[in-house]
C-alpha cells in the first residue's frame, strides 16, 4: 500500500510566550511553574532570560506576546522594566499586535499599569478567581472583592481589553455561589473571561488533602451544573463562548491562545516554558532552581522534546480545534495538514456524530453543548 | 552398569513440604555439585518455576553415589507438587521403583501427601517415608509420624528424619535409598525397549527425548524407533542430567536419560511412547500414559483481532512442551477469532497464561473458566460442551450433566466448622471424615467440579487460616437442573459472558454478575444497561450511567503536550478493551461471571 505522506511547510511563529514564575504563595489548588516567596532570584532569573532569549540570535518579530505566570505583576517596577525591553526587544510586536499581561488583583497599581501601558501592553488577564471571601480564601487567595473592583476600573481606563480568570466548582461551592460570581463579574464589564472547573491536580495542596479524604470534589453532576450555568450567563449577557473555558465581547478574543488552538507555532522562553517551532515541541526545565542552573552555566533548559510527525500533528490539531465552539473547518483543515477529517478518524467520527455529541454545520465539525460536556472522553480515540 | 547398581526414585509430597530443597541436598550430598555451584531449588530450571516455587516439568538427574565400596547410580525423576499436575506424577511414577514420601515435619500429612502416597502404591513403588524440616523448633515430630501410619497404613519406624536445609539425615537418607528401594529389572542383553517419560524441545538441538531404559541397550549412532509413531530416527546423542546434560556412549536396561535424534518436531514423539529398533524383533509397545483430563476450559482472544496469527504461533510453542494444555479455534460474536483452551486445573490455565505474557507480545481477553458438560439430546446423541455458547436449545435437550469431584480435605479439627460449611455453600456432599490424629481430619466430598475449581482452594486457605489442603479428582457426570444464563450489554448478547448455573441458582448469580459487571464497566457518554436473563426472561438488571461531565478547562501552550499523550494513554487503554456495541468492557470484566453472590466481602 502506498499512502502519500503529506508534507506540512512551517511558517515559523507569529507568538510568543515569557514564563514569569513568581508568586507571593503558591495557592492550594495550582499546579503551574510557579515559585513563591523567592523574590531574591528574580535578578538572576531575568539574567537567565536574557541568555536564553540570545539564542534567537536576532530578533523575532511576532504578533502576539503574552507575559504569564506565576505572577509577572509580582516584580517590581524596575525589574519590570527590564522584562518588558527584554521580551520587545527579541519579540517586536507587529503593528496592531496583541500584548497579554497576567496580573494579580492585589498588585494592580497606577505604577505598574502605566508602564505596562508605555510599554505597549493592550490586554491585561486579572486572576479575579472569586469575589467571595469564602471562595476566596479556600483558594488561598490575597485579595478581596474591592480590590478586583479597584484593578479593573484602573486597568480599563489605559488598557483597551480587560479580562477576568474567575474558578467554580469549589468543595461545598452552591450554584448561587457562583451564580453571584458571576453577575459580580459581569457587572465589571470585563471584555473576556475565562471560567475554569477546578480541578485537583497531582503535586498540589488539594490534591493531597483530596486523596486524604479532608476535601470533597463536587459532584460530577453539580459540576456540570455550574458550568451549564456560566454558559448560559455568559453569553446571554453578550459575551461569544469560542473555547471550552473562554468567553468574550467581539473582537476580543485572545488572539494568542487562538494560535495554541489552531496549531500555530509559538516561541517561548522561562522555567516550564513550552515553545513548537517547525514541528518540534520543546518544554523547558519546571524547577525553577534547575532553569537557572542549567541557562547560567550556559547549557539548554529544555527537559523534553519531541518533533511531531505530519499526521500527529494532525490529529492534535484537529483535537485542540476542536475545543473551539466555531470547530473546525473541513477544506482549511486539509489544506493546512494535508490530512482530511474523515481519512483521520472516519470510524469514531460517525460514532460521534450518531450519538449526537460532533456535528457537521455546514463545512465545520464542532462539538454539540452534550459533545463539550463530556469531551475528554471524545479525544481518545480521535489520537 | 549393572542394573543392581541402579535405583530409580520419585520425590512426592505436598507442595511446600520441601521437596525441591531435598533433590538440591541430595545433589550435593553425593558430590554431584559443588556447594558453590549451588543455586536454590537446581532443578526447577524454569524462571516461572523460580518464581512460583513450584516445579512443573519433570526432569531426571542421575547421582553418583558410593556407598560401601560400591558406586551406584541414583536417578532422582523430579515430579511436581500441585494438584493440577497429577498427571505429571504419575507420568514420573511409571518410571521408577520407588518414591520418597516427604512429609513436613511441622505441616503433617495433607491432602496431596496422601493423594501423591496412593499414586506410588497404585504402581506397585516402595515408599520410603521422609519427615523434612525436623530441625524446626515447632517440628512435632511424634504427631506428624502418627499422621503417617494413621492415614497411609505406613509403620513410624520407617520414617527417614532429614533437614533439607541443613543437611541433617542425608547420608541416612540415602543408604535407606540403596537398601530399600529395588534395582530395577531387565536385561541389558535383551532387545531396546524404553519408555519416553518425559521431552521437550530445544532450539538448537531440535527434540530431548527422556527415556527409562526397560530392557536392551541404546548407543549412540544407532537406528531407534517410535513403535507407536513408527517414525526411524538416528542417535546423535544420548547422555544424563548431572544436573547439566552429559553426552555417555550407551544407556542400558534400568537407566535413565536423554536422547537426542536430530528431530524436528515434537509432533514426532509421543510422551508414553516406546523405543526400540528398527524392524520386527517382537518388542512389546509399554503401557504408555492415559490422556491427561483436561478439566477446565477458557477462551484466549487477542485483545487486538490482528494480532490471531501471533497468539496462535504462541500458543503452538506453548503446547510443545506441554502436551497437557490444548487449543482450537473458536469464534466468539462478542471477542471475535480466538481459542478454546484446555487445561489440567486453574493452576495449570495461570501458569499457561503467564508464560504466554511472558513469551510474546499479544495483550490477551481471558474469558471466565469453566468446566465440561455434558448434554444427553432428545436425539440420544450425547455432547460435551466446553463453552456456554455450546448449549442447545432447552427443547433439545434431554439430559444436562455436570462433573462431579471427590474433594479430600485436610485440616486441623478447631477448622472443621468453618471448612465443613463452606463445602456445604459449595453443593457438597460429605463421604467420610477420618481422624488422622486427634488434632487433624481428612474430610472427603463430593462436589460439582465447578464449585471446586474456581476457588475453593483460595476459601478453604481463609476458612482454615491457610492450614486447609485439598486433592479432587474427577469422579462422573452426574444429571442436574442446569441452565445457560445470558448476558446482555445494551440488549446485545455477550456469548463470552454467558454461564451454565443451576436453576436455583439462577437469580443470586444473575444478579452477583449485572452487579459486578456495573462496578467493572468504565461510564460512557451514555447509559449502559447490563442484564442478565434465561431465555427471553430478564432476571437482573444494572445500569451504568451516562458520563455527566468530563472537560478539561485548561489547555494552553504548556498544556498539550501533557494532554495528548494523556489522551492517548487512555486509547491505548481502550484498545485492550473489548467493545462490544458501543462499549467498552474491560478484560477484567470477562472474569465477572465468576462472582457467585455467596462471599460477604
Amino acid at each position: 500500500m502506498v499512502v502519500a505522506t503529506p508534507s506540512v511547510t512551517w511558517n515559523g511563529p507569529r507568538s510568543a510566550y515569557v514564563h514569569i514564575p513568581f508568586c507571593s504563595h503558591h495557592c492550594g489548588y495550582c499546579n503551574f511553574t510557579v515559585i513563591a516567596g523567592r523574590g531574591d532570584l528574580i535578578e538572576n532569573y531575568l539574567r537567565a532570560l536574557r541568555c536564553e532569549l540570545a539564542e534567537l540570535k536576532f530578533p523575532r518579530p511576532v504578533d502576539t506576546l503574552f507575559l504569564g505566570g506565576g505572577t509577572p505583576t509580582q516584580l517590581n517596577k524596575n525589574e519590570l522594566r527590564s522584562l518588558l525591553e527584554l521580551t520587545l526587544t527579541w519579540f517586536p510586536l507587529t503593528e496592531g499586535g496583541e500584548f497579554s499581561v497576567e496580573a494579580n488583583p492585589a498588585d494592580v497599581e497606577t505604577e505598574k499599569i502605566d508602564l505596562l501601558v508605555a510599554w505597549g501592553v493592550n490586554r491585561i488577564s486579572l486572576g479575579a478567581q472569586s469575589f467571595q471571601s469564602h471562595k476566596l480564601k479556600t483558594l488561598e487567595r490575597d485579595h478581596d472583592a474591592a480590590k478586583i473592583h479597584q484593578a479593573v476600573e484602573l486597568a480599563s481606563s489605559r488598557i483597551a481589553s480587560v479580562s477576568l480568570d474567575l474558578i467554580f466548582g469549589l468543595p461545598n461551592e452552591s450554584l448561587t455561589d457562583w451564580s453571584r460570581d458571576l453577575q459580580a463579574a459581569l457587572a465589571l464589564r470585563p471584555n473576556h473571561l475565562s471560567t475554569y472547573g477546578l480541578t485537583y491536580e497531582k503535586g498540589t495542596h488539594f490534591w493531597s488533602r483530596q486523596q486524604r479524604g479532608q476535601i470533597q470534589q463536587l459532584s460530577e453532576e453539580a459540576e456540570r451544573e455550574m458550568f451549564e450555568l456560566a454558559i448560559n450567563h455568559l453569553t446571554a449577557a453578550g459575551l461569544e463562548h469560542y473555547e471550552i473555558s473562554n468567553f468574550a465581547r467581539p473582537n476580543h478574543r485572545c488572539r494568542h491562545n487562538e494560535a495554541y488552538w489552531s496549531g500555530a507555532e509559538y516561541y517561548a522562553a522561562g522555567a516550564g516554558a513550552s515553545r513548537f517551532v517547525n514541528g518540534l515541541r520543546e518544554t523547558n526545565h519546571r524547577s525553577v532552581v534547575n532553569y537557572l542552573r542549567l541557562v547560567l552555566s550556559g547549557k539548554s533548559p529544555v527537559a523534553q522534546r519531541e518533533q511531531l510527525a505530519p499526521e500527529d500533528a494532525a490529529r492534535e490539531q484537529l483535537v485542540f480545534g476542536l475545543r473551539r465552539l466555531a470547530g473546525v473547518d473541513r477544506n482549511d483543515f486539509h489544506r493546512k495538514t494535508g490530512f482530511t477529517i474523515e481519512a483521520l478518524i472516519e470510524a469514531p467520527l460517525d460514532t460521534f456524530l450518531k450519538l449526537g455529541l460532533l456535528e457537521w454545520v455546514q463545512n465545520r465539525l464542532r462539538l454539540t453543548r452534550e459533545g463539550l460536556m463530556v469531551s475528554d472522553s471524545l479525544w481518545p480515540a480521535f489520537l | 552398569m549393572d542394573c543392581q547398581q541402579i535405583r530409580n526414585f520419585s520425590i512426592i509430597a505436598h507442595i511446600d513440604h520441601g521437596k525441591s530443597t531435598l533433590a538440591d541436598r541430595l545433589l550435593e550430598g553425593t558430590g554431584a555439585v559443588e556447594k558453590r555451584e549451588m543455586k536454590d531449588q537446581l532443578l526447577d530450571d524454569m524462571e516461572l518455576e523460580r518464581e512460583r516455587g513450584i516445579t512443573i516439568k519433570a526432569r531426571a538427574v542421575a547421582i553418583r553415589h558410593r556407598l560401601d565400596g560400591k558406586t551406584y547410580e541414583l536417578n532422582l525423576i523430579d515430579t511436581p507438587g500441585h494438584v493440577d499436575f497429577h498427571y505429571e506424577v504419575s507420568r514420573s511414577l511409571t518410571c521408577c521403583e520407588g518414591a520418597l514420601l516427604l512429609v513436613d515435619a511441622f505441616q503433617g500429612v495433607e491432602a496431596q501427601t496422601v493423594a501423591n502416597a496412593y499414586a506410588a502404591m497404585e504402581n506397585n513403588l516402595t515408599i520410603i517415608p521422609v519427615m523434612n524440616k525436623i530441625d524446626l523448633n515447632h517440628a512435632r515430630p511424634v504427631e506428624v509420624a502418627e499422621e503417617v501410619e494413621q492415614a497411609l497404613a505406613i509403620p513410624t519406624d520407617e520414617i527417614v528424619k532429614v533437614s533439607a536445609k541443613t543437611g541433617f539425615g542425608i547420608d541416612e537418607l540415602l543408604r535407606a535409598i540403596i537398601d530399600h528401594i529395588p534395582a530395577p529389572q531387565g536385561r541389558p542383553e535383551a532387545p531396546l525397549q524404553a519408555m519416553v517419560f518425559d521431552s521437550h524441545y530445544d532450539e538448537y538441538r531440535g527434540a530431548i527425548t527422556y527415556v527409562r531404559i526397560m530392557n536392551g541397550t541404546v548407543q549412540r549412532g544407532q537406528k531407534i524407533r517410535f513403535l507407536r509413531g513408527g517414525t526411524v530416527h538416528e542417535v546423535h546423542e544420548i547422555g544424563q542430567f548431572v544436573p547439566g546434560p552429559r553426552p555417555t556412549e550407551q544407556l542400558a536396561a534400568g537407566q535413565v536419560g536423554y536422547l537426542i535424534c536430530n528431530i524436528k518436531s515434537l509432533d514426532l514423539v509421543h510422551i508414553g511412547d516406546t523405543v526400540s529398533v528398527p524392524g520386527d524383533l517382537g518388542v512389546e509397545a509399554l503401557a504408555g500414559y492415559q490422556e491427561p483430563q483436561r478439566m477446565v476450559y477458557c477462551g484466549l482472544y487477542p485483545s487486538d483481532g490482528q494480532d490471531f496469527e501471533e497468539l496462535r504461533d504462541a500458543l503452538n510453542k506453548l503446547a510443545i512442551n506441554d502436551p497437557s494444555f490444548e487449543f482450537e479455534p473458536e469464534t466468539s460474536d462478542a471477542l471475535g477469532f480466538g481459542f478454546r483452551c484446555g487445561f489440567l486445573g486453574l493452576l495449570h490455565m495461570e501458569i499457561v497464561q503467564q508464560r504466554l505474557e511472558q513469551e510474546s507480545d499479544v495483550d490477551l481477553v481471558q474469558t471466565a473458566p469453566n468446566v465440561t458438560y455434558e448434554v444427553v439430546l432428545k436425539t440420544g446423541e450425547v455432547l460435551q460442551i466446553h463453552k456456554p455458547q455450546e448449549v442447545p436449545d432447552v427443547g433439545d435437550i434431554e439430559e444436562f450433566r455436570h462433573p462431579i469431584a471427590k474433594v479430600s480435605i485436610v485440616v486441623p479439627s478447631e477448622y472443621i466448622g468453618p471448612v465443613m460449611k463452606l463445602c456445604q455453600e459449595r453443593r457438597g456432599n460429605q463421604l467420610n471424615t477420618e481422624y488422622l490424629s486427634p488434632l487433624r481430619a481428612m474430610l472427603t466430598y463430593e462436589m460439582p467440579l465447578a464449585e471446586v475449581i474456581y476457588d475453593l482452594h483460595d476459601k478453604l486457605k481463609s476458612a482454615s487460616r491457610g492450614y486447609g489442603t485439598m486433592n479432587y479428582e474427577f469422579v462422573a457426570y452426574r444429571p442436574e437442573d442446569l441452565i445457560r444464563l445470558d448476558i446482555l450489554v445494551n440488549g446485545n448478547r455477550v456469548d463470552a459472558l454467558a454461564i451454565i448455573c443451576d436453576r436455583t441458582d439462577a437469580d443470586r448469580r444473575g444478579r452477583a454478575v449485572v452487579t459486578k459487571l456495573k462496578k467493572e464497566i468504565e461510564r460512557h457518554m451514555f447509559e449502559v444497561a447490563v442484564q442478565a436473563a434465561i431465555g427471553s426472561r430478564v432476571i437482573a438488571r444494572e445500569t451504568v450511567p451516562a458520563l455527566r461531565k468530563n472537560v478539561t478547562a485548561k489547555c494552553y501552550g504548556g498544556d498539550i503536550t501533557r494532554k495528548r499523550k494523556l489522551w492517548a494513554k487512555q486509547r491505548e487503554g481502550k484498545k485492550r478493551m473489548k467493545s462490544i456495541g458501543q462499549v467498552d468492557i474491560p478484560q477484567k470484566a470477562f472474569m465477572a461471571v465468576l462472582d457467585k453472590g455467596s462471599d460477604k466481602s
